[in-house]
């Protein structure tokens, strides 16, 4: 009767979803405190008590209860999720510098998890994500200020043009393999942050305007009204991340417990056995590297709307290496560690300025320490589940 | 177009090919013995040039003029520090990651190479904006016709070819490449046959890095400026160079290094819009070089045993 | 249908200078179990690897189940019905007992796009059928494994890593099983229990065939209908096991001598 996973509930017992419920609860106040703290040592304090709480839930189990909760209660909590992110927003509300910040951190993310799908599920590098980043950017702003393409297509335009020029890569890619097609992304990276240095046509290091958001007729330039209060126009674009990085989640949740996502791991592991397995090693490799592309060219394409104001120097190696951070941060194959080091590689620097020209030393120096220290990340992927509960642990 | 232009790309491009193929020639024995990609290897450039234009600094200020101590004393430091640096970057984050997945070796370099270059932009004196560095070779010149030799360029392309060789023979003449050489042949057996693994390793790190030192100096004193960003490009093109060559293969590095400058120098004259996209075509070509032969052009003995 | 399942005909496969198989003629029976030995170095693994598409062939053919599969690639190989082992064991190290097990099983899954991401109730029935196949067969050969589909496979000892992969190969219910040296790194006793564990298998899945490479002779004498007989890349024996252990040219072969 234990043997089957699918269809046998475990016992359903209160107190791992009540806590959980109560952490996430916890987690948005945090948020909501944290993007709006003022002062250094607001934020200083609110980053110490993060590390505090997080070695504290290590020490008392308590991350080992949220794990529970997350597997046992996946609909609840997710919900949980999303609702306190929502609640996070509105009340945000007017303050147009958090939530700016916000919706920056989401739609890194989305590049991210396209990363990780690339990298820490299929075991390819890509060292040129910002410009993948950047080409949907770029995308953006040629479709806004010389068509008439609705806004919303254009971040469809950005992920398929993203796509596109990524296939011009797939031949080398998908040939090689390790340090091999590391050198393909990375010079791919560089010439494309030095042909916009060089390109009039596309402002060259001056860059380009992006005209902004408009889902069926609503401006984003607007601000939305709440109950007879004005907000900050960023909370469209706050509320539209969201919604991508949602969707972004759940497709790449999908895709990992899934028999695709099983094809990826095994590629990874071992291509030679995979291959002798049946398992097409090519079609992984191209399936995983559009999919990552694609993901980073729409999340680029709603960046460079909100933003209104691209330049080349947004997306460089450096900025590349920044993304490859928060998967090798998070954890490889782990999403909520890619949430998680989204967090703090993007949003703990902005917060605290003095760290913002340091950041690239600080977060190298972290992957550095994690990679000889922690190599599984902060929140390592654990055995796949295929579905939510459906995994006998004994 | 005429001889004399010509000509003055054809030195261009023996420069640059020097310069490329001493980077090169690192990332290639650092793959011969470890089978590993150390990609701070053009940050580490980066550091020799500033120790080098450091130590310019000091010989000035204790009142030497006199170029040439202060050429050698250049070289001697900064090449000594470089080397320091390479051994060490062996010891404490490649050799304690050679068990874990071969990328990590790559990502931790590419994290420290951009480490060492933030650390300069941040903390060396004025380090963001770029630094002029002192001319310390003669500038007479050769005059034939529309075309200039530079001493300066003569001495620095020779003096660069000549380090090469010197590898070279360091590698296939002496005892020390021979137990670089059975290391990079077969870890196991070398140990056996009682080579000090640990320290070959360090000491092969040692001399590629000391050689990008040299390369670094080399485009200073050519350049005659250094700037915390220099090393990623050189790195990158090092690395393109190694791996166009073959990796592990000390020829096919040279070979690399000077296919890359000549596509430099090829994109900067006959590309019809802007020399601008000169490293553009490079790169171009790059790519499209590894989709049609995946592991270069000497192609890398094949290491994965079923 | 014909009673001979694989054929090499004169095969060869050179690295460079070394000639690691060397015209080699061998046929394998349905339903039989060959032993295939030779010293170290003699390009027993090496016929494996051309067998499954590793490696293309220098020159001779491979023909399989009435097809010419040379060069085939390893995927379409596999697809043909040849499963195998490692020598050196290549499972999945960080994914669980299940997953390495569906990995063998995954040219019979659907692989589509929309299957895998939207259409989770098919999905759904899929994996439950899928663990019911690989419990099934993991439990064949330890019921305490099968207990465990979902941990991951670093932490076990090799006796049971061994089962996996075999279990990995199994699933697809191939028509050829290759095993390269399964006893490779066990102990005498988990050997002597792995071989029970094969005889069984083959048992429950009457048309089997299967090919094993072996230094140990108590294993091949045990376990074999039929042995050849390597030496650099050549066939210098065949027949039973009594047979070749009595052969001197073997004897030679296996003690250096000329
Ligand atoms: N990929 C390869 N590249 C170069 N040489 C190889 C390769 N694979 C095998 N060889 C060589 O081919 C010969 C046969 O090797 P093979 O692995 O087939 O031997 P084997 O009979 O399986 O030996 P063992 O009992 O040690 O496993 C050996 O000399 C080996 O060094
Ligand atoms: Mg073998």
């Amino acid at each position: 009767m234990k043997d089957d996973v699918m269809k046998t509930p475990i016992p359903v017992s209160l107190p791992p979803l009540a806590t959980g419920l109560i952490a996430v609860a916890a987690c948005a106040i945090f948020g909501w405190l944290f993007l709006l703290a003022e002062s250094e040592v607001a934020v200083l304090g609110l980053v110490l008590l993060a590390v505090l709480a997080g070695w504290g839930a290590q020490k008392t189990g308590l991350s080992a209860t949220l794990g529970t909760a997350m597997h046992q209660h996946s609909g609840a909590m997710n919900g949980a999720i999303v609702a306190s992110l929502l609640a996070v927003i509105a009340l945000l509300g007017t303050e147009h510098f958090p939530l700016l910040m916000l919706s920056t951190m989401l739609l890194y993310l989305v590049a991210a998890l396209g990363l990780n799908v690339q990298f820490g599920l299929t075991g390819m590098v890509n060292f040129a994500g910002a410009a993948f980043f950047g080409i949907g950017a770029y995308t953006s702003a040629v479709l806004t200020t010389h068509t008439a393409v609705p806004p919303l297509l254009i971040l469809l335009a950005g992920g398929l043009i993203a796509a596109l020029i990524g296939a011009l890569l797939i031949v080398p890619v998908v040939r090689t393999a390790g340090h091999y097609s590391a050198v393909v992304t990375i010079a791919f990276g560089v010439l494309f942050k030095t042909f916009l240095e060089v390109n009039e046509v596309l402002g060259g290091p001056q860059g380009l305007m992006v005209g902004s958001m408009n889902v069926f007729g609503w401006d984003f330039n607007n601000g939305p009204v709440l109950m007879g209060h004005e907000m900050s126009f960023y909370v469209n674009y706050a509320l539209l991340s969201s919604g991508l990085a949602i969707l972004a989640f759940a497709l790449t949740r999908r895709l990992e417990r899934s028999w695709l996502g099983l094809a990826l791991d095994s590629v990874r592991l071992d291509e030679t056995a995979s291959a002798c397995f049946g398992i097409n090693v090519v079609r992984a490799k191209v399936l995983a590297f559009t999919y990552g592309n694609i993901l980073a060219g729409i999340a680029g394409a709603l960046y460079g709307m909100m933003i209104s104001f691209i330049a080349p120097n947004s997306f460089t190696f450096s900025d590349s290496l920044l993304m490859v951070s928060i998967v090798l941060l998070g954890g490889l194959g782990s999403l909520w560690g890619s949430a998680l080091a989204a967090v703090i590689v993007v949003l703990v620097p902005e917060k605290l300025q003095i760290l913002q020209e340091y950041r690239f030393l600080l977060f190298s120096v972290l992957v550095i320490a994690m990679l000889l220290f922690r190599p599984q990340g902060l929140l390592p992927r654990g055995v796949r589940s295929y579905f939510p509960g459906g995994r006998a642990q004994r | 177009m005429d001889i004399g232009l010509l000509g003055q790309y054809l030195a261009n491009g023996v420069m640059l090919g020097t310069m490329y193929a001493l980077v090169a020639v690192g990332f290639t024995l650092f793959f011969g013995v470890l089978d590993v990609i150390k990609f701070s290897h053009g940050d580490v450039l980066m550091i020799g040039a500033f120790t080098g234009f450091t130590t310019y600094l000091g010989i000035v200020a204790i009142g030497i003029e006199n170029p040439w101590v202060a050429l050698v004393a250049v070289l001697v430091v900064s090449i000594a520090t470089t080397a320091a640096l390479g051994a060490l970057i062996a010891r404490y984050l490649v050799l304690p990651l050679k068990s874990a997945p071969p990328l990590n070796i790559l990502l931790i370099t590419l994290m420290l190479g951009t480490a060492l270059r933030e650390g300069v932009r941040l903390f060396y004196p004025d380090g963001s904006n770029p630094k002029a560095f002192p001319a310390l070779l003669p500038t007479a010149s050769l005059e034939l016709g529309s075309f200039s030799l530079r001493a300066d360029s003569v001495i620095l392309v020779s003096a660069g070819i000549a380090v090469i060789i010197g590898l070279n023979l360091l590698i296939n003449r002496t005892r020390l490449g021979l137990a670089i050489r059975a290391v990079a042949q077969d870890e196991e057996t070398a140990k056996i046959m009682g080579i000090n693994y640990t320290m070959i390793v360090l000491v092969t790190f040692a001399i590629g890095s000391g050689a990008a030192a040299f390369a670094g100096i080399m485009n200073g004193l050519y350049y005659n400026e250094v700037n915390f960003g220099m090393g990623l490009l050189l790195g990158l093109i090092g690395f393109s160079a190694a791996i166009i060559g073959g990796l592990g293969n000390i020829y096919g590095a040279i070979l690399g290094g000077f296919l890359f400058a000549g596509l430099q120098t090829v994109g900067a004259v006959a590309l019809p819009f802007a020399s601008a996209y000169k490293d553009v075509f490079a790169f171009g070509v790059v790519i499209a070089l590894m989709a049609w032969k995946p592991t270069g052009l000497i192609a890398e003995r094949s290491s994965d045993r079923v | 249908m014909s009673e001979v399942l694989l054929e090499f005909e004169g095969l060869a496969k050179s690295f460079g200078g070394v000639r690691a198989l060397d015209g080699l003629d061998m046929r394998v029976k349905r339903g039989e179990i060959l032993g295939l030995i030779g010293p170290n170095g003699s390009g027993k693994t090496t016929s494996f690897n051309v067998v499954t598409g590793i490696y293309t062939p220098t020159s001779g053919r491979v023909r399989f189940d009435g097809r010419d599969i040379t060069g085939l690639g390893a995927r379409k190989v596999y697809e043909a019905g040849i499963a195998r082992t490692f020598q050196r064991s290549r499972l999945c190290l960080d994914l669980s007992i299940f997953d390495n097990v569906m990995i063998g099983n995954h040219a019979r899954v659907n692989n589509g796009l929309w299957f895998n991401l939207m259409n989770r109730r098919g999905l759904r029935r899929e994996v439950e059928d899928g663990y019911a196949r690989a419990r099934e067969l993991v439990a064949g050969f330890s019921a305490d494994l099968a207990d465990r589909m979902f941990a991951p496979v670093g932490a076990l000892p090799m006796i049971e890593r061994r089962r996996i992969e075999i279990c990995r190969a199994l699933v697809s219910a191939p028509k050829l099983l290759l095993l390269d040296e399964p006893s490779a790194g066990m102990t005498h006793d988990e050997t002597a229990q792995l071989m029970d564990d094969i005889l069984a298998v083959r048992d429950r899945m009457g048309d089997l065939s299967i090919v094993i490479i072996e230094h140990e002779m108590g294993v091949i004498e045990r376990l074999t209908d039929h042995c050849v007989v390597l030496s650099y890349g050549r066939k210098i024996s065949e027949g039973s096991y009594a047979a070749i252990a009595a052969d001197p040219e073997v004897q030679t072969a296996y003690l250096g001598v000329d």
